[in-house]
């Protein structure tokens, strides 16, 4: 088992000149944040309804192939689907009962019309609030990413940064885990039943976690050799500017957070999300 | 670090500030009172609870009480515990956290690929919250291993992050948990005036991120269940926090700090070396 290495990759087989892969990685953050909070606030199917529809009408512009998504975004469809089913199977019920599972005539589980409808609407709300972010990290270099958090967001710069370094680190510790395997093979290790191998496995784990903060240490005295977090203000070698053809991306996440919100306020089923 | 903060081998100084050599003691007595003023405003939104019949978009204010009064708590306490408690960050501290927070992001990624699928088709909420403390460990063990105020938010906010670059079955949402798991944990550690970092604080910092993500899922994701299953859900949140995410990371940081890796920080200075 090996962790995956090509998350720093950046952007692969996207069209990077597509018009919101080119906005400004905060512009796309605040899309993604904008369209979650508006549907954290409700469940109702005709507000998630719309705000699904609106983001899949905006994908063709943001340079992301279908088959792209579907190698980034399969992982939320399987989110939200058991989700969905969850809901129908002990949600609320109410209307019709279409399915039920009874032991000694207690009902355990039962599909009723009302849990259907809230279901659905889970799952269709899991995907409207998940496909942004999809779309924000398929179409996005971590570099730049810490770069406009730095520059556009004015994040404390040093862990910005160190936060980058860190995950720079991240592709050296997969090379390390083959090397400790080897190691650990080369004395013997490693072999034996299904129990001992968890036992080495997890005892390999933290070995890999103390080399991360050695190296962790070495690399922070190397940073501050170099005057790393000497200065309160820095300068930059990438400049990261927030335009107003970015602006236009943030309102057009607004746009999609205050349309469905209204269809669903309009339609009489906003309601907002209770404890009970 | 404070001079009035003496640990087992006295108080050796904090390896090379860089810059600002900030070493101002902890004004004890306001923190105590902004954290007791942050806790006391929770409450006070509780007991007064939230006029009844005024109505945002037809839903009744009063119902939306006890996550109002977690929220004020939860944000006015961490911000006066950070902001109080003036222990300047090192590089050596932000970077180590930077780390940990990424090999938190790998626990995340592979438990969200590989693990996870597997438990969670087996059971259903409110059982399925046992395993919550998972996600909730690498906020505990950095607030632990660094001990300086805002450690626990941004180690658990770095591996959120990292587990949503990888992709995760919950998009971009999970930084969001991130932040507020943090904050939880962050709260706990704030409490204690970030002098204590024994057993009993570790569990009760994993206890903190249990009740926030155990109210989270219960909001975000099982609003439809019946209350009494939501509560359960909590109460198993805040169960599988206290010893997933808290006696876990307190049982790493010890080992940690056995094989001398954190030599140069606060939490492996008072340890005996073998």
């Amino acid at each position: 088992m090996r962790p995956p290495t090509d998350v720093l990759a950046g952007p692969v087989g996207v069209d990077t000149s597509a018009p919101l892969a080119r906005a400004n990685p905060v512009a796309k953050l605040a899309v993604a944040a904008l369209v979650a909070v508006a549907l954290v606030l409700t469940t109702d199917l005709v507000t998630v309804t719309v705000a699904l529809a609106c983001v899949l009408l905006a994908l063709p512009f943001t340079g992301v192939g279908a088959r792209g998504l579907w190698r980034r975004g399969w992982i939320v469809v399987v989110a939200a689907v058991p989700a969905g089913v969850v809901t129908a199977l002990l949600g609320v019920d109410s209307g019709a009962t279409w399915w039920a599972w009874q032991v000694g005539g207690t009902t355990l589980l039962d599909v009723t019309a009302g849990s259907a409808a809230a279901g659905l609407a889970i799952t269709t709300r899991v995907l409207a609030i998940g496909l942004p972010g999809v779309v924000l990290l398929a179409t996005t270099d971590p570099t730049d990413l810490a770069d406009a958090l730095g520059q556009v967001l004015r994040l404390p710069h040093r862990f910005v940064l160190a936060a980058l370094a860190g995950m720079r680190l991240f592709g050296v510790l997969a090379e390390e885990w083959t090397t400790l395997t080897q190691a650990r093979r080369a004395r013997g290790l490693g072999g034996g039943g299904r129990l001992s191998r968890l036992r080495t496995f997890g005892s390999q784990l933290f070995a890999l976690l103390v080399l991360a903060v050695r190296r962790a240490t070495v690399l922070s005295t190397a940073m501050e050799a170099r005057g790393f977090g000497a200065v309160r203000e820095r300068t930059w070698a990438r400049q990261s500017r927030f335009t107003g053809r970015d602006w236009l991306v943030v309102v057009g996440g607004l746009g999609v957070a205050v349309v469905s919100t209204a269809a669903g306020v309009a339609a009489g089923t906003w309601r907002l999300v209770l404890l009970g | 670090m404070s001079t009035t903060h003496h640990q087992h081998t006295g108080t050796a100084p904090e390896g090379t500030e860089s810059g600002r050599t900030a070493r101002r003691p902890v004004p004890v007595a306001k923190v105590v009172a902004g954290l007791a003023a942050a806790v006391v405003s929770g409450a006070a939104v509780y007991a007064v609870g939230l006029p009844s019949g005024v109505e945002i978009f037809r839903t009744d204010l009063a119902d939306l009480t006890l996550p109002a009064a977690l929220l004020v708590t939860l944000v006015l306490g961490s911000v006066v515990g950070i902001a109080s408690a003036r222990a300047p960050w090192r590089v050596v501290d932000i970077v180590v956290a930077s780390v940990l927070g990424v090999a938190g992001g790998l626990l995340f990624s592979v438990w969200n690929a590989v693990a996870y699928p597997l438990v969670s088709a087996a059971v259903v909420p409110p059982v399925s919250a046992w395993y919550v403390g998972v996600w909730l460990l690498p906020g505990v063990l950095g607030g632990l291993v660094i001990r300086k105020p805002g450690a626990a938010v941004y180690t658990e906010l770095v591996a959120a992050a990292l587990s949503a670059l990888i992709g995760s079955s919950w998009g971009f949402s999970v930084v969001w948990y991130g932040l507020l798991q943090g904050l939880g944990a962050e709260l706990v550690l704030a409490l204690f005036l970030y002098r204590s970092f024994r057993l009993p604080v570790a569990l009760l910092a994993g206890a903190g991120a249990g009740v926030v993500v155990g109210v989270l899922d219960s909001i975000l994701y099982y609003p439809e269940l019946v209350p009494v299953l939501q509560l359960a859900y909590v109460g198993l949140a805040v169960v599988s926090g206290v010893v997933i995410a808290g006696l876990g990371s307190w049982a790493l940081t010890r080992a940690l700090a056995r094989t001398g890796a954190l030599a140069p920080l606060r939490s492996g200075r008072d340890v005996e070396r073998v």
